[in-house]
């Protein structure tokens, strides 16, 4: 016995040290801490051991046990060491990447979303309106003269049945005061129409967002503080913007406002972004009459309006040369926008 | 408007501005400047050089290798090509740096291995007129190294936009007049001669409304003739060509003050001048040739023969007009009400010089003064008598009122930008004088301003933004429900892109054809479609009623360019009535969904597959998570698959694919699935929960089950049964395989097998094993019952 457990220990132990996997190692362990194991079978024959020899096999089975335990669980972690370092060798990093899918929003909801979030931080809520207008909300209101060109039907689309298609979204501007009384602050994107024939510069469907605050002493400097503000978040802090003298029917004073832009590689140069101005008295009378009230008393309410071509302002910013790109949805040109 | 520089020189002094500085001048006036085009030489790097040698060139038969004296103290040898000149000529030399019409810099080159430093020039190279073929032969006295546009006048045109307030800024002494105001240098006078005139019996204005006043010089003994060249070039130089004396004259008066006049024969009129409308149906032969049937309310000037000899203020009468043999002219110089002439323009699609003028309204006080400018110049040019006196009839109106400026209303708007006083100097340069009773009075040229807020916005226009402060301020504002649908609407929009979807903007016109590929929430019916009257083309004729058109239209353009896998949303507003034509128009919003083709690109590990109609089912689902989407088949015209789009219990819009045939016309090679959900009721989806749920406490258990089924049940009866049923401890069912065998081996052919996984679970305990097994029973025996299941 004496001798026995050392050699069951020398084999066992030579045995686990040329375990090459997990498996084999197990078959190891059985065949020596097995019920049947030769370790297992060395211990049951504990009893046949002589009284006087008693301690001194059982410290050899307990030393055998011990250094066998442990060069199973030393070469259990070796295994599962190499294991873990195959698990991870032989993986090319640089193959391409599973595609996932990514879609896109159009430009122009992205101009749209970017000003809209500007004028919001500037305290204006949203509004809108009918694209299928009346001339009272898209002319008359709007002091815009009986034989104004524009109510051409060269130039407007008709409907039998004496409606039309709006050619601005100023017409939100009467729906609002219409409904609300001072103070308003609104901005209204939207779609508007002309009879214009769609070639790289014009669509006859196209984008604008309407701007209008009314209240007591609304002024000028309100006006051009609102409008440089915007603008100058727009396309950045030092943006020039300047206020040209203009004519609509709608406001008075009224102003183009252009923003000096540089494009990469040539000289910088003012581009028409908007037209604004101080809204005329007459519309004031125009919402009074129509409401039947006095809440838009000319003599104490002022106000501003503001128009701007969204779709312009969309090609203004990532240099879009034919407005056509705008609504053809070429997947070529709208996956630039991913 | 086309405005000459050197015409407008001739009432200002502009020496010393740059073209940049009367751009901006015009610009901050109000006036777009839309074309800047300088004629004549530009460059001072052209210089008169005298050819002093020329010899063959070595390896070229066309070219000579000449030496130029061009005053720089020693020769220049330039490669020239032409053949006009002779060693000892003058000629333009373009030196290294010299721009050229075209953008176009001369350098330093060498020509077929000969060194070259610079260019010899024919005129229209250095923009001049063109002349002979070849190099411009300068006169022999031109001084040797003098810039060449010394030698030659130059002028610049300006194309600017007058705004349709401002007619009196439409000839060039208005738009000087404006200038002088803006520069605060003062006008040349304009030379006029007062004319006499007297109430004539020879011109009668039958319709003064129309015609408030109406003059008639007679001059006799005319020639008519080349005009001289100073008129000429005036002409030329706002892009007019000269006709002949008499026309000139009165085209030049027009541009010159803006008051248009007529020059009839006088040979050709009979008696008096009769100022009419014109009689229903009445014909007029206008000198452009063209033939028109007017209306009552079209002003005509005739005469005692009743002759249509002119259509007032927009164009002569072929038969009146001024030719080589006239010799006698009868010179109209008139005010035409604006609201008049711009009917007759756009009736008769006539549009003149003159009318353009007239419809926005010309100064009343401008009148003889204009006309007696054109008598002067006619009798300059064109020789003969006038008559003494002017006949009138009628009176100038009068279009302006004192107009008071309030300080506060003032100092409010301009944010106390600019003093009464400043404020008041500015009306005053601008032609307005203070009354007496302090209010202002407007000059006649200006009928714009007639009230408070006009004043200002001159005050305003002259005093310029840039002088007004900034002010940063805002209020308060409460969101309004537009503010809601746009939120939700960009979560949507964004939850789509990060699905994989592209947005899309389709036009909201589209054709007849393009109707029948519609989705409408509501079937449409006949005359539901709204249609412009008069469409841009036939391929936008209607107001869409539905996305899916638009968006089948942009993946058929994708398709042709060879794009594999189609995703596409739009949002927007559709259009229909709601009753055959015979009710309101509505306008409402929808979202679109398209998808055809591979879900996603295919790459190494990844193989392709096609979108089916279960993809479209989830990413709809994907847009409210949390609510179920089941689609209830309702057949649809023109489409296969209709199916009615449920969220919950809801319908929230339409699910369908293209007939195949359609596809096919499409040259799609992928089954087309569309969607169109309404928007308003989509937006009431994204609300989000209200409260969170208590975590499970307790394990639940699962049961599979198989079952065999009539390949025709839809799933949709499962469900049914189970939701039904509501067996408390069922918390959530779910259907993990689908399967059937066409070939009948496995399964008969008109059985499929459909297996789902059942949750049970209680809140309040474990269920035990039997607790399970109970509940589990009663919804098999549910569905045998129900809906006919078998168990496998």
């Amino acid at each position: 016995m004496k001798e026995q457990i050392p050699a069951i220990q020398s084999e066992a132990l030579a045995q686990i040290a040329a375990a090459h996997d997990e498996r084999s190692l197990e078959e190891v362990r059985v065949a020596v801490l097995g019920k049947k194991g030769t370790l297992t079978l060395a211990a049951a024959g504990m009893k046949d051991v002589p009284k006087e020899d008693k301690a001194e096999v059982g410290q050899l089975l307990n030393a055998a046990r011990s250094a066998i335990t442990t060069a199973l669980e030393g070469k259990q972690s070796a295994l599962q060491d190499l294991a873990d370092q195959a698990a991870l060798t032989g993986i090319d990093v640089t193959l391409p990447a599973r595609h996932v899918a990514t879609g896109a929003l159009h430009p122009l909801t992205l101009i749209r979303d970017e000003a809209i979030s500007i004028l919001r931080r500037m305290g204006f809520s949203l509004a809108d309106g009918p694209e299928i207008e009346d001339e009272f909300h898209c002319f008359d209101a709007l002091n815009t003269p009986a034989d104004h060109p524009a109510r051409n039907e060269k130039d407007t689309f008709y409907f039998d049945s004496g409606k039309l298609l709006r050619t601005h979204t100023s017409s939100v501007q009467i729906r609002t005061m219409e409904s609300a009384k001072p103070p308003i602050r609104i901005i209204a994107p939207g779609s508007a129409y002309r009879r214009d024939e769609i070639d790289a510069t014009h669509l006859s469907v196209f984008n604008q967002l309407e701007g209008l605050y009314v209240a007591e002493d609304v002024s000028l400097p309100d006006l051009k503080g609102t409008l440089e503000y915007f603008f100058r978040e727009l396309y950045g802090p030092q943006t020039e913007v300047r206020f040209r003298p203009h004519f609509f029917p709608f406001t008075e004073p009224s102003f183009e406002i252009d923003v000096k832009l540089t494009v990469k590689g040539q000289a910088p140069r003012w581009i028409e972004v908007a037209g604004c101005g101080m809204v005329d008295p007459a519309v004031f009378d125009a919402i009074n009459a129509s409401r039947k009230d006095k809440a838009f008393d000319p003599e104490k309410t002022t106000g501003f309006a503001f128009g701007m071509g969204l779709d312009r302002l969309a090609m203004i910013r990532w240099g879009i040369k034919d407005i056509r790109l705008l609504i053809e949805n070429d997947m070529r040109f709208l996956k630039q926008f991913a | 408007m086309n405005v000459s520089l050197n015409w407008l020189s001739s009432h200002l002094d502009l020496s010393g501005k740059s073209i940049k500085e009367i751009d901006d001048l015009f610009t901050f006036a109000g006036v777009e400047v839309e074309g800047i085009v300088s004629k004549g030489i530009a460059s001072d790097k052209i210089v008169v050089a005298q050819i002093m040698e020329a010899v063959q060139h070595p390896n070229a038969d066309k070219l000579k290798v000449t030496q130029v004296d061009a005053g720089e103290g020693q020769l220049r040898q330039i490669v020239c090509g032409a053949r006009n000149y002779k060693v000892g000529d003058k000629v333009p030399c373009c030196l290294p740096g010299a721009e050229l019409p075209g953008g176009f810099t001369i350098g330093e080159t060498k020509m077929r291995g000969v060194e070259s430093k610079g260019m010899l020039a024919a005129a229209v190279e250095i923009g001049l007129p063109p002349g002979e073929d070849g190099l411009l032969i300068l006169p022999e006295d031109s001084p040797i190294g003098v810039p060449v546009k010394q030698l030659f006048d130059s002028d610049t045109l300006l194309e600017l936009e007058v705004t349709p307030n401002r007619p009196d800024l439409l000839s060039h002494y208005g738009m000087a007049r404006e200038l002088a105001t803006l520069l605060k240098t003062p006008l040349k006078s304009l030379e006029t001669r007062s004319a006499d005139v007297s109430s004539a019996s020879s011109v009668r204005i039958d319709s003064p409304a129309a015609c408030p006043l109406y003059t008639a010089v007679r001059i006799s003994g005319v020639t008519i003739q080349e005009s001289p060249a100073w008129l000429k070039q005036r002409l030329e130089s706002i892009g007019l060509r000269p006709i002949n004396n008499i026309v000139d004259v009165t085209n030049f008066v027009l541009h010159e003050l803006g008051q248009p006049l007529h020059a009839f024969d006088a040979a050709k009129l009979t008696g008096s001048i009769i100022v009419r409308n014109a009689n229903d149906g009445e014909t007029f032969l206008a000198l452009d040739e063209s033939k028109h049937i007017l209306t009552p309310d079209d002003l005509l000037i005739s005469d005692e023969s009743g002759a249509a000899l002119a259509l007032a203020g927009v164009m002569g009468g072929q038969e009146s007009g001024v030719t080589e043999s006239t010799t006698d002219i009868l010179l109209e110089s008139a005010y035409f009400t604006p609201q008049g002439i711009r009917r007759t323009s756009r009736r008769t699609a006539l549009s003149s010089d003159s009318s353009y003028r007239f419809e926005r309204g010309v100064d009343p006080q401008g009148v003889l003064t204009a006309s007696a400018l054109a008598v002067k110049l006619i009798l300059e040019t064109a020789g003969g008598t006038a008559e003494p006196v002017t006949q009138v009839a009628g009176e100038a109106p009068v279009l302006t009122q004192p107009v008071a400026l309030d300080e506060t209303k003032l100092n409010q708007l301009m944010g106390s930008s600019i003093s009464l006083t400043d404020a008041g100097e500015i009306l005053t340069r601008l032609g307005l004088s203070k009354l007496a009773d302090g209010t202002w009075n407007v000059p006649s040229f200006r009928a714009d301003l007639q009230r408070h807020i006009d004043l200002v916005e001159e005050i305003a226009r002259v005093h310029g933004l840039d002088n007004v402060p900034s002010r940063l301020q805002s209020s308060f504002v409460p969101a309004s429900p537009v503010d809601a649908a746009y939120d939700a609407d960009m979560i949507l929009r964004r939850r789509l892109a990060a699905l994989g979807v592209f947005e899309c903007q389709t036009i909201k016109l589209i054709s007849d054809a393009q109707v029948s590929d519609s989705l409408t929430l509501r079937p449409m019916q006949d005359g539901d479609v709204i249609r412009v009257k008069l469409p841009l083309s036939e391929d936008h004729a209607v107001m869409r009623p539905s996305i899916v058109p638009g968006l089948v239209a942009s993946a058929a353009r994708n398709v042709r360019q060879q794009q594999k896998s189609l995703r596409f949303f739009e949002m927007g507003r559709v259009f229909r009535n709601s009753g055959g034509g015979k009710a309101k128009d509505q306008e409402s919003e929808t979202l679109a969904i398209l998808i055809s083709g591979g879900t996603a690109p295919t790459g190494w590990n990844q193989a392709d597959r096609q979108a089916d109609l279960y993809d479209l089912k989830g990413l709809i689902n994907a847009l409210v998570p949390n609510k179920t989407i089941r689609f209830s088949p309702r057949d649809r015209d023109g489409f296969a698959l209709g199916c009615d789009i449920k969220a919950d219990d809801q319908n929230i819009g339409i699910f369908a694919r293209l007939k195949p045939a359609r596809e096919r016309e499409l040259d799609f090679t992928s089954p087309v699935y569309v969607a169109e959900l309404d928007l308003a009721k989509l937006r009431k989806l994204l609300t989000g929960i209200e409260h969170v749920e208590d975590l499970p406490q307790f394990p639940g258990s699962s049961r599979d089950a198989a079952m065999e089924v009539a390949t025709t049940l839809p799933n949709a009866e499962i469900e049914n049964v189970l939701l039904k049923l509501a067996e408390p401890l069922l918390v959530s069912f779910e259907c993990f395989d689908v399967f059937n065998d066409p070939t009948g081996q496995k399964l008969p052919a008109d059985r499929k097998s459909v297996a789902y996984r059942f949750q049970y679970r209680a809140t309040d305990r474990t269920l035990k094993a039997e607790e399970v097994d109970a509940a589990h029973a009663k919804v098999l025996d549910a569905l045998a019952s129900k809906a006919g299941v078998k168990f496998r």
